[in-house]
């Protein structure tokens, strides 16, 4: 077993490391392997990883990525993720990937596909459309036709198309992988002291650059460590942070978060990792089990369609309880359109259950974090004092 | 009785303070202020807890709640950490139980923090990010001019025609100064400028703060300096504020003292939590 600090360390590397070294080593070990990137917030990555391929996940280039040809491609009001995506792909750091995914989360991401194909006729790419409607003659007919186009293209990509089997046995996989997944989660609720959002972030970004098997061994290392380690509890306020889906806070924004005095009980950074709550089916029909997981089980989210206005919100309610939270802190990229829309929504409800929260903007390259850390700072003492 | 410590890592000078506290009565066990003279201020704040602790035969076991406030989250000992403008609020009130503003004016910056009369904080404002209105900036200038800190207000108040300074600009508030040298300005007109520049500023930020009741309380290092005192004095009367300037021999620890209460009342209520999840 190894200490956290080490596991840790190996995990802000791969975050750190915008030429992808992994990957491209994975890629290298056997001749014919094919790479496949995918933006935020989920993707079927059962059906990339039956067909052979590795799922890459690309979260934009961070606070370390200066931005010149991205910003070329877009307006001073759209958010920086899709920028540094382009400057990642032109800069030549995305040149291992042989087929792109973009899901359907706003506007900007679907324009960004289109792009792709124009700039990068070499790689495919695929906008991957999620159903609007959840009655599973209708939209579960509609996404399992999807994923069959998907799974269709990825067989022409990698020239191995993915059986039933393969993609059980997928399943198989990423079942235990969210199974561990939301034991870290868990556990960081039970004693968030012992596994910082900080160190969980990073844990949790790895598998964005791992095969999932490896992924899984890491976290469940990471849990064994965090769980055996011995570190002070603080009188914190415990708070769920919402609204960073897509483009990823700095790493330095999660730290001051808890350097001010919160601890983060709950978060949808990496939203991958957990779109499906539970187990998927094993048995039986995988795409259908893949569509109907999505149309039952998926996580929500402001980019999730939710038909029924009276539960718009209720999840986050719901999650405060469960988590045993004391505050929400709505942290959201600068122009991110579903997560800024669904904000005040969201916020009437935990209005109406007498939940405080406070909200603020980032971009994935903000540097000045003394606003942040005097805004969390605040609303830890507001808690911990008047609640 | 339960024994609690505040710990104020400033950008100048480490607060320290122990209080024993039982209910709405609190005593004062053991203080002190220690500069940090470019030395690591996580490192001194440490040392400087043991030593205040050793002074009154205490163990870092023994107290309750170790309660870190300004730049003190990273200290690793401690069981919570406030804001500096809650624990300043919270200690302004304590040693001055009519204020409803706490002035704090400290090494890097100003505030002005407005709370009611539970020591919540209501609204709060604070100079920009130019040094001129700091005490780092009176430091460097009392330096160029040759005078110990403690004689700077004393000095002041003898000023029979201040000019005033940029209270906008450290650089231009410098060269300010070295005019003034240049031409002969006496070094108590000087400070007296460099004072009453200050004083307008915090005096305009306590009024954005907005003051309708109750007294100004000077917090932070330089709530010492008696030059600034007086200088905030003429500064309220000239903004129309009706509120009183005032200030105590303790108002360096206004944000240890608030913390260390703070962490007593936290002791309390995480106690009493405990005691009804056993329940």
């Amino acid at each position: 077993m190894s200490d956290t600090a080490a596991i840790v360390a190996q995990c802000e590397a791969m975050f750190e490391d915008l030429s992808f070294t992994g990957v491209r080593a994975w890629k290298a070990a056997v001749p014919g392997r094919k790479v496949v990137g995918f933006m935020p917030f989920y993707v079927p990555r059962e059906l990339i990883h039956a067909a052979g391929a590795l799922p890459f996940g690309i979260l934009g280039g961070g606070d370390q990525l200066e931005v010149i040809h991205g910003d070329a491609y877009y307006q001073s009001y759209i958010c920086r993720i899709p920028r540094s995506t382009i400057e990642l792909a032109v800069t030549g750091k995305l040149d291992m990937v042989d087929a792109m995914l973009f899901p359907s989360i706003c506007d900007v991401i679907r324009n960004l596909s289109g792009m792709w194909k124009i700039m990068f006729p070499k790689v495919k790419a695929r906008y991957l459309d999620v159903p609007q409607n959840f009655r599973a003659d209708i939209g579960g007919t509609f996404y399992r036709g999807e994923l069959g186009e998907l799974r269709a293209m990825l067989a022409e990509l990698t020239g191995k198309p993915a059986t039933d089997d393969d993609l059980r046995a997928s399943i198989r996989a990423y079942n235990a992988n969210r199974r561990l997944v939301r034991e870290v989660y868990a556990f960081r609720a039970a004693e968030p002291w012992k596994a910082p959002s900080s160190e969980v972030y990073l844990v949790m970004r790895a598998g964005m650059v791992l095969p999932v098997e490896t992924h899984s061994k890491l976290l469940a290392d990471y849990l064994a460590a965090a769980k055996a380690s011995d570190r002070p509890k603080r009188d914190n306020s415990r708070i769920i942070v919402s609204g960073a889906f897509c483009e990823q806070p700095p790493l330095n924004l999660i730290k001051s978060i808890e350097l001010a005095g919160c601890y983060i009980v709950d978060d949808d950074f990496m939203l991958v990792n957990r779109w499906e709550q539970s187990d998927v089916a094993e048995q039986g029909d995988p795409l259908a089990a893949l569509a109907d997981s999505y149309l039952r089980d998926s996580a929500d989210t402001a980019a999730k369609y939710e038909p029924d206005q009276a539960r718009k919100g209720r999840y986050l309610v719901e999650l405060v309880k469960k988590r045993g939270a004391e505050g929400v802190i709505f942290a959201a990229p600068s122009f991110c359109d579903p997560a800024l829309l669904e904000r005040p929504m969201l916020q009437r409800v935990l209005a109406s259950h007498d939940i405080p929260y406070i909200a603020f903007k980032y971009a994935e390259n903000s540097g000045q974090m003394q606003p942040i850390r005097e805004q969390a700072g605040t609303f830890a003492d507001s808690i911990k004092l008047w609640s | 009785m339960t024994v609690t410590a505040g710990i104020d890592v400033g950008t100048g000078a480490i607060k320290v303070a122990v209080l024993d506290v039982a209910g709405e009565q609190a005593k004062v066990l053991a203080k002190r202020v220690e500069r940090v003279r470019q030395r690591d201020p996580l490192k001194l704040a440490a040392d400087t807890y043991d030593q205040v602790l050793a002074e009154i035969g205490l163990k870092r076991g023994d107290v309750a709640y170790a309660a870190t406030t300004g730049e003190g989250e990273a200290l690793a000992f401690h069981t919570g950490h406030f804001y500096s403008m809650t624990t300043h609020a919270r200690g302004a009130m304590w040693l001055c139980p009519e204020a409803r503003i706490a002035l704090d004016v400290g090494a890097l910056h100003g505030r002005a923090i407005r709370m009611d009369g539970r020591g919540k904080v209501l609204a709060y404002k604070m100079t920009s990010q130019c040094a001129s209105g700091s005490g780092q900036f009176l430091e460097n200038i009392a330096r160029y001019l040759g005078i110990a800190q403690d004689e700077i207000g004393a000095l002041s108040r003898q000023a029979d025609n201040p000019e005033r300074v940029s209270g906008i600009c450290a650089v231009l508030a410098e060269t300010d100064v070295i005019n003034m040298v240049s031409r002969g300005i006496s070094a108590a007109n000087i400070l007296k400028g460099i004072h009453l520049s200050m004083a307008d500023r915090l005096a305009k930020l306590v009024k954005t703060a907005g003051v309708a009741e109750g007294d100004i309380f000077m917090s932070g290092g330089l709530a010492l300096d008696s030059g600034l005192v007086a200088a905030m004095e003429e500064a309220a009367a000239k903004e129309k504020l009706k509120a009183r300037i005032r200030c105590n021999p303790d108002s360096i620890f206004a944000g240890a003292f608030g913390a260390a209460l703070w962490g007593a009342y936290r002791h309390d209520k995480l106690a009493r939590l405990a005691e009804r999840q056993a329940a």
